[in-house]
């Protein structure tokens, strides 16, 4: 290609990208969607989804009526459980446990009191609503935290094995650290999970509208007999709605993400838009394929939301890669969300840089060349 | 109501899906797709955690103590390394979610009845995992505390092993899990799903049915006739309907074979209070096809009004406990909510009528609501 | 009986100050209007005149704003009132089977539309068949909607709309998109049916020629009712004549006209004027001493057709803009191409689509500086052509220059030399005039240095200057169809095509394209492929080609076309009688050729004119039916059209 001809080319494309922006500019409804995605969505999934145990109903069944009793269901107290009061007995527990009244009944037997002040090992039983499995797991492991401690410091007095005294005795101490999100916040997590929903989303939608709007309204017969190429008429698609959500990730992470939601970004934040920019690329390929396959826009959105489901559910988010049956595990390792979920996290709250990600980029890169390389040989077969 | 005009539209409907298969996709492919999808695709079992660990006692002891890490179910062993900086790159390529390190003179402390400390780093990114991986590991060192001191204590003391344990650990607590004994997430994600699935393809189906004719001009076909509206609206929908109500059984016969979800309710009970739902989620798609007036706009409002209260407002995810005050109000006012303790009643808990029929009645109350706005909105006469 | 009688001859549909808005836009303003029983109603107006707003309003499927409307004897004000009708009427909205279910088979979508309308089984067996029959359609009863022709599924829609004999049908633009010939059918077909059963019928129309298919019109115009008679009627409402005449140098012949004349018309070699408030023969003697150094070869006067009178009419009223344009269309700034070179050829093209062909072995060529037209029925392989003539299909065999460019090898350069506009007029409609044009540019790749100079050429070409900063959607469509071709035209391509360029636009409008076509060919040289189904617009084509199942039929001047067909089938005699159906089936028994019905008028073709004008009127005196008159004519390209294509037609079919 001589210089003249490459100039053309450059300037076709530019001037096809800018007419893409406007078209946008002026679909008020488009870019009111768009713009709720990257704010009001994400800050929702930020501070709505929240995985950990906040104030659970428990109720007890004492047996006892001591104080030591009384001291152990005392323990029971927010911010993870909230003690609602004695019952009766079995039934009435059975009965509000049915109702999802209360999450858990603490059982303590008659001569608690007794058996721990003799020295005699006590049990007691602690029935959780497990048909939620977060819950029932968190609040079980809790409790056990809960009874165990108490159980220590209640005898302690007599056996001298209390906080203060195990320094001197042959136990392991557990020093742990939770790193990257030592305050466990959920909205970290949960925000940036909702961020990549919506890029991933977008970048499907956004250009295969453009390319099925030209379709719909007749003017992709206008583009096919000009001596655009199709290559010509779907990059710019692709580069203006990069464009946008690009600037729709920045809006979100400097407006919502960041502030809202205090969120410490470890990494560098260029090398995390360089990443966002390769993984639209790669999802605007399937984007394409849709495009070409859809006569209306009514279509499209039916296939990206088809195709939208195993993408995420395969990126490695809501279940981690190692616990996935092997196919899945296969199936995730063509999944561009995969790559780019855990670069995301890496970056963001990890501080990795591309000496570590490296692989991952070049991994997302080959998906990225395969899916736009079939997205366009799809759409010029049409003709 | 007259028959012939109520059948008319139904059966061509029905023909209409049928042959674009666009269209079919969305009424069965699409819900038992995400159905699947979703189910095997979001597990809260915290599982295989992946591990590396820096041993820098190599005992007997320290390697005695590992091995409790490296058998349990739990963890998934992936290796040693050499020093703490090795394990920055493991943890931040995702490689590893934890990493274990025992200091030097670990056998050696503990024998001379001296405490010592191990170090676990837990990868905190999904706050929920880390919280379950640290109970684990507290778990595991617990265990073998109370062991290793139980010993220690008989010997120095002179009482007997039962006795020191006693001591060492005089409290335990005996959990029963109720309804899913063996804590599987499976178990209520997937029949919580039904609750996901029934929201959003009914309301999609319906308003996209609705909007097409719209859409397309045939709806002229039928303001220009004689057929009224509750006839029109009921012949339309009849065929999502009778979809949905399928679409129940084939979900139901997922969640208990393919997911091994045991159901201990009451199936008639069960099958009707989810009809109910589906009128009720139908409902939502009908006042959607009314408010707008292209397939575009009907799918987005149906994302906004049904797939956000599904996952954010039903207890699902999030449990209503745990929400503030104002989200839990708001989370009272969508159906989902409702659904979802009938669901997981009667699959889960075994639960039936006599517990169950205030939520029911609650959807019901919906359904007839949202119908009803469905018909009054409905003009054959409209002003554009 | 006698109230009932009474009641029977109150007009079927009464409407007084009608006002529709949308928002702020006025769409029909204060109408009157009045249908009596067993009438074909007509309403003629370009898109955008309030045409479909009045009649969904009638239908009961709008609500207004002003005014009373009475149809079928119920006041129309409520949702509740507009219900009382619904089962006596039939709608059919715009949009060629749009109402229809494209998945469905023609006889489930028949079912649909009578089980909707409660038809009885019995009767709707019975009509079923009738219908199938007299449309031709019964051997397509399986066929899925979808997989129809235009003309198919238009038939189809009425068979749908008329189903539970209604007595008022409302047809919304159901000609729009259709050839010729089914077009002539539809016609035969509704008037049968109506006569059969005194059904009144309103009927709109984008198209001027199809007035003479009504008994009376009204002509809307931006929401208002221009005029309204029988077509006669309104044609004499405009004062003047019309004058044709050929003149040689064209050019200076239409230069010298345009100073005295505002409407004028250039048709192939012929010019048309229409002089206002002249009788006819003071009208050839005027344009004769204007025309003073110009050498006269023919002229002849005559009283002016609907679509004249209808410019006429808005000329005079003063509904448009009174001051024409200064008409100097700019020139290119690049050289023209070699004079009566080829610029179009094709030889032995052919596609297949499977074993479908969809163009078969078609050779033709077009010169620098012609206006070509390319005809055909839906279906018959025009679109294919061009496609492949464009370069975004490849042909199966064959082969064809473009341009001076191979089209099997050089598709990117054909696409580069020449102009494309398609039928839906291809703009960005949320983009300003100013932007789509500098968008074309871009693309074509216009330098930045001729840039600025192009464009405004553009806009002075299509007389775009004062819409400028407007969005192209907002435009009305004549306006749009000009950015079209300018957007076309960016590049001073030296070959135009031009799929089906005018549906929709109004005859002003058309007119104005039509002039800017003209100067392109007769000065600059360019070659123009044009499709069309509407015959008045390829009378302005200098050669015609008409294909038929993907090939061509006939290959000629429109003039030599029409000589051909009149050598080969005679004159065209109009009759005009008391009873037009019945005549209409008696002459259709006696196998004249070409019998169709044209509002109260029936024309055939004969060759032998005396002998046939005599037959004609013994066999309709014996029938007792009146013949009021009988003239012969000059066929026009539409019976060429129609009687080739049913000849081989028939041919097929036999």
């Amino acid at each position: 290609m001589n210089y003249h001809a490459f100039l053309l080319w450059w300037s076709r494309t530019f001037t096809m990208t800018i007419k893409e922006l406007k078209q946008l500019i002026r679909d008020p409804v488009l870019l009111l969607i768009i713009a709720y995605f990257f704010t009001i969505d994400v800050y929702m999934a930020g501070s709505g989804i929240n995985l950990s145990l906040r104030n659970a109903s428990i109720m007890a069944i004492d047996h006892d009526h001591s104080p030591a009793s009384r001291e152990l269901i005392y323990r029971f107290r927010p911010p993870y459980f909230d003690f609602k009061g004695d019952i009766s007995g079995k039934n009435e527990a059975e009965e509000r446990l049915n109702k999802g009244q209360i999450l858990a009944v603490l059982d303590i037997p008659e001569n608690f009191q007794r058996h721990l002040l003799q020295g005699q090992a006590e049990t007691v039983q602690f029935q959780v609503d497990t048909s939620n499995t977060v819950l029932g797991t968190l609040a079980t492991t809790y409790a056990m935290q809960i009874t165990a401690d108490f159980g220590r410091d209640f005898v302690g007095k007599q056996t001298g094995l209390n906080s203060d005294t195990m320094e001197a005795l042959p136990v392991i101490q557990n020093r742990y650290r939770v790193l990257y999100n030592p305050n466990r916040i959920d909205s970290w997590f949960m925000s940036i999970m909702e961020l990549l929903t919506v890029i991933t989303m977008l970048s499907m939608m956004l250009p295969a509208a453009a390319a099925v709007r030209e379709k719909e309204r007749g003017t992709i017969e206008q583009l096919a007999v000009s001596p655009l190429s199709s290559l010509q008429i779907l990059l710019p698609k692709v580069i203006s709605m990069g464009l946008v959500i690009l600037f729709g990730v920045a809006v979100c992470l400097f407006l919502i993400i960041i502030p809202l939601f205090h969120l410490p970004v470890k990494g560098s934040i260029s090398l995390f838009f360089a990443v966002t920019a390769l993984y639209v690329f790669t999802a605007s390929g399937i984007g394409l394929f849709i495009a070409t396959i859809s006569q209306s826009l009514g279509q499209v959105t039916m296939l990206v939301i088809l195709l939208m489901m195993p993408i995420l559910l395969l990126s490695g988010a809501w279940a981690p890669p190692e616990t996935m049956p092997h196919a899945m595990y296969l199936a995730m390792t063509v999944s561009p969300l995969y790559y780019y979920n855990e670069m995301t996290y890496a970056i963001l709250l990890k501080g990795a840089g591309i000496d570590i990600l490296w692989d991952s980029i070049l991994e997302l890169s080959g998906l990225g060349v395969v899916f736009f390389n079939f997205g366009i040989w799809h759409f010029r077969r049409q003709f | 109501m007259n028959f012939t005009r109520i059948w008319a539209v139904t059966y061509k409907e029905w023909r209409e899906i049928f042959r674009d298969r666009l269209f079919f996709i969305m009424a069965f492919v699409l819900p038992i797709g995400i159905f699947l999808v979703v189910g095997f695709g979001i597990s809260f079992d915290v599982e295989k955690i992946t591990f590396a660990v820096l041993d820098q006692d190599n005992t007997a002891m320290s390697r005695d103590f590992l091995h409790r890490f490296i058998d349990s179910r739990y963890f998934d062993y992936k290796g040693h390394v050499q020093s703490e900086r090795e394990f920055d790159p493991l943890l931040a390529d995702s490689n590893i979610r934890f990493a274990i390190i025992i200091p030097p003179r670990f056998e050696e402390q503990l024998l001379s009845g001296q405490a010592t400390s191990v170090q676990s780093l837990i990868d905190g990114v999904f706050p929920y995992r880390a919280e379950v991986a640290k109970g684990y590991v507290t778990a595991i060192i617990a265990n073998f505390n109370t062991q290793s001191l139980a010993e220690y204590l008989a010997r120095k003391r002179g009482i007997s092993k039962g006795q020191a344990i006693a001591q060492v650990s005089p409290l335990r607590l005996e959990s029963r899990y109720l309804y899913n004994q063996a804590l599987r997430s499976q178990w209520s994600i997937s029949s919580g799903l039904m609750m996901l699935v029934l929201m959003v393809a009914p309301p999609f189906l319906t308003a996209l049915g609705v909007v097409r004719e719209k859409e397309n001009g045939s709806i002229y076909n039928i303001y220009a006739s004689t057929i009224s509206r509750s006839e029109f609206i009921l012949g339309k929908l009849l065929p999502y309907l009778l979809i949905s109500c399928l679409n129940i059984l084939i979900l139901w016969w997922l969640v208990m074979h393919v997911f091994g979800t045991p159901f201990k309710g009451h199936p008639f009970f069960y099958y009707i209070a989810s009809i109910i739902y589906v009128l009720c989620t139908s409902g939502v798609g009908l006042v959607v096809s009314l408010l707008v007036r292209t397939q575009v706009a009907a799918v987005m409002l149906t994302i906004v009004l049904s797939f956000v209260p599904a996952m954010l407002y039903s207890g699902l995810l999030v449990p209503v406990d745990s929400m503030g005050r104002e989200t839990q109000i708001e989370a009272h006012l969508f159906p989902t909510l409702y659904y979802l303790r009938i669901t997981w009643g009667s699959f889960l808990k075994g639960l039936g009528w006599t517990e169950l029929w205030f939520d029911v009645a609650i959807l019901l109350s919906y359904a007839l609501i949202l119908w009803g706005i469905g018909f009054l909105n409905f003009h054959k006469r409209p002003a554009e | 009986m006698g109230e009932a009688s009474l009641v029977d001859k109150q007009a079927v549909i009464n409407i007084t100050g009608f006002c529709k808005r949308y928002k702020k836009k006025l769409a029909v303003n204060a109408v009157d209007l009045t249908i009596q029983r067993g009438e074909i109603y007509g309403l003629i107006g370009p898109d955008g005149a309030g045409k479909s707003s009045l009649m969904k309003a009638i239908a009961g499927v709008l609500s207004f704003e002003q005014g009373t409307l009475d149809v079928l004897g119920v006041t129309i004000d409520s949702e509740a009132s507009a219900e009382k009708i619904k089962g006596r009427l039939g709608f059919m909205p715009q949009g060629l089977g749009l109402n229809l279910y494209g998945d469905l088979s023609v006889e489930e979508n028949i079912d649909f539309f009578a089980q909707l309308r409660e038809v009885q089984p019995e009767q709707l067996d019975q009509r079923k068949d009738k219908l199938l029959g007299m449309t031709r359609l019964d051997k397509f009863r399986e066929r899925p909607m979808k997989n129809l022709s235009g003309g198919m599924k238009q038939k189809l829609g009425l068979i749908c709309t008329l189903i539970h004999q209604p007595e008022l049908v409302i047809l919304d633009e159901p000609t729009t998109g259709v050839d010729p010939v089914s077009r002539r059918d539809f016609w035969a077909i509704l008037a049968e049916l109506l006569q059969e059963h005194n059904i009144t019928a309103l009927v709109s129309t984008a198209y001027m020629d199809e007035a003479a298919r009504f008994n009376r019109l009204s002509l809307m115009y931006n929401g208002q009712i221009l005029a309204a008679g029988t077509p006669d009627a309104i044609s004499q409402q405009a004062k003047g004549c019309l004058i044709e005449l050929t003149a040689e140098p064209q050019l200076e012949a239409l230069k010298q006209l345009k100073i005295h004349y505002l409407q004028i018309e250039t048709i192939g070699s012929r010019i048309r004027v229409f002089a206002d408030n002249t009788s006819v023969n003071a009208g050839v003697k005027t344009v004769t001493d204007l025309l003073a150094g110009v050498k006269i070869k023919t002229i002849r006067a005559f009283d002016a057709a609907l679509e004249d009178s209808f410019i006429a009419l808005l000329r005079q009223r003063p509904l448009t803009d009174q001051t024409q344009k200064d008409n100097s269309i700019p020139r290119f700034d690049k050289p023209l191409p070699d004079d009566k070179s080829i610029a179009i050829e094709a030889k032995q093209l052919t596609r297949d689509f499977g074993k479908f062909r969809s163009v078969d072995h078609i050779n033709f060529s077009v010169k620098q500086g012609e206006i070509f037209g390319l005809l055909g029925a839906n279906g018959a392989g025009k679109t294919t052509a061009i496609k492949m003539l464009t370069g975004i299909l490849p042909p199966s065999e064959g082969e064809g220059q473009v341009a001076g460019a191979d089209m099997r090898k050089a598709g990117q350069l054909i696409k580069e030399r020449i102009g494309y506009m398609s039928q839906a007029f291809s703009l960005y409609l949320d983009l300003t005039v100013m932007e789509n044009i500098r968008l074309f540019a871009s693309i074509y790749g216009v330098d930045r240095k001729t840039l600025k100079q192009r464009i405004d050429w553009v806009i002075n070409i299509a007389g775009l200057a004062e819409v400028i900063g407007q969005l192209a959607g907002s435009l009305p469509m004549g306006i749009r169809q000009r950015l079209a071709l300018g957007c076309a035209l960016i590049h001073q391509p030296g070959v135009l095509f031009l799929d089906e360029p005018t549906s929709g636009v109004d005859p002003i409008g058309r007119r104005q394209f039509w002039d800017i076509l003209v100067h392109l060919a007769r000065v600059e040289q360019v070659a123009i492929l044009v499709t069309t189904h509407y015959m008045t617009e390829a009378e302005h084509c200098d050669h015609l080609v008409l294909m038929y199942a993907g090939r061509v039929i006939a290959d000629d001047t429109p003039t030599t076309m029409i000589e051909s067909l009149q050598n080969e089938a005679g004159q065209l005699l109009e009759i005009t009688t008391d009873k037009p159906l019945q005549a209409l089936t008696l002459l259709e028994k006696e196998n004249f050729k070409g019998v169709a019905l044209f509002g109260k008028h029936i024309h055939l073709l004969a060759l032998d004119v005396k002998r046939v004008k005599k037959q004609i009127s013994e066999l309709l005196t014996k029938h007792s039916i009146k013949l009021l008159e009988i003239t012969a004519q000059t066929p026009t390209l539409e019976d060429v059209f129609v009687y080739r294509v049913l000849a081989l037609e028939n041919k097929e079919l036999t």
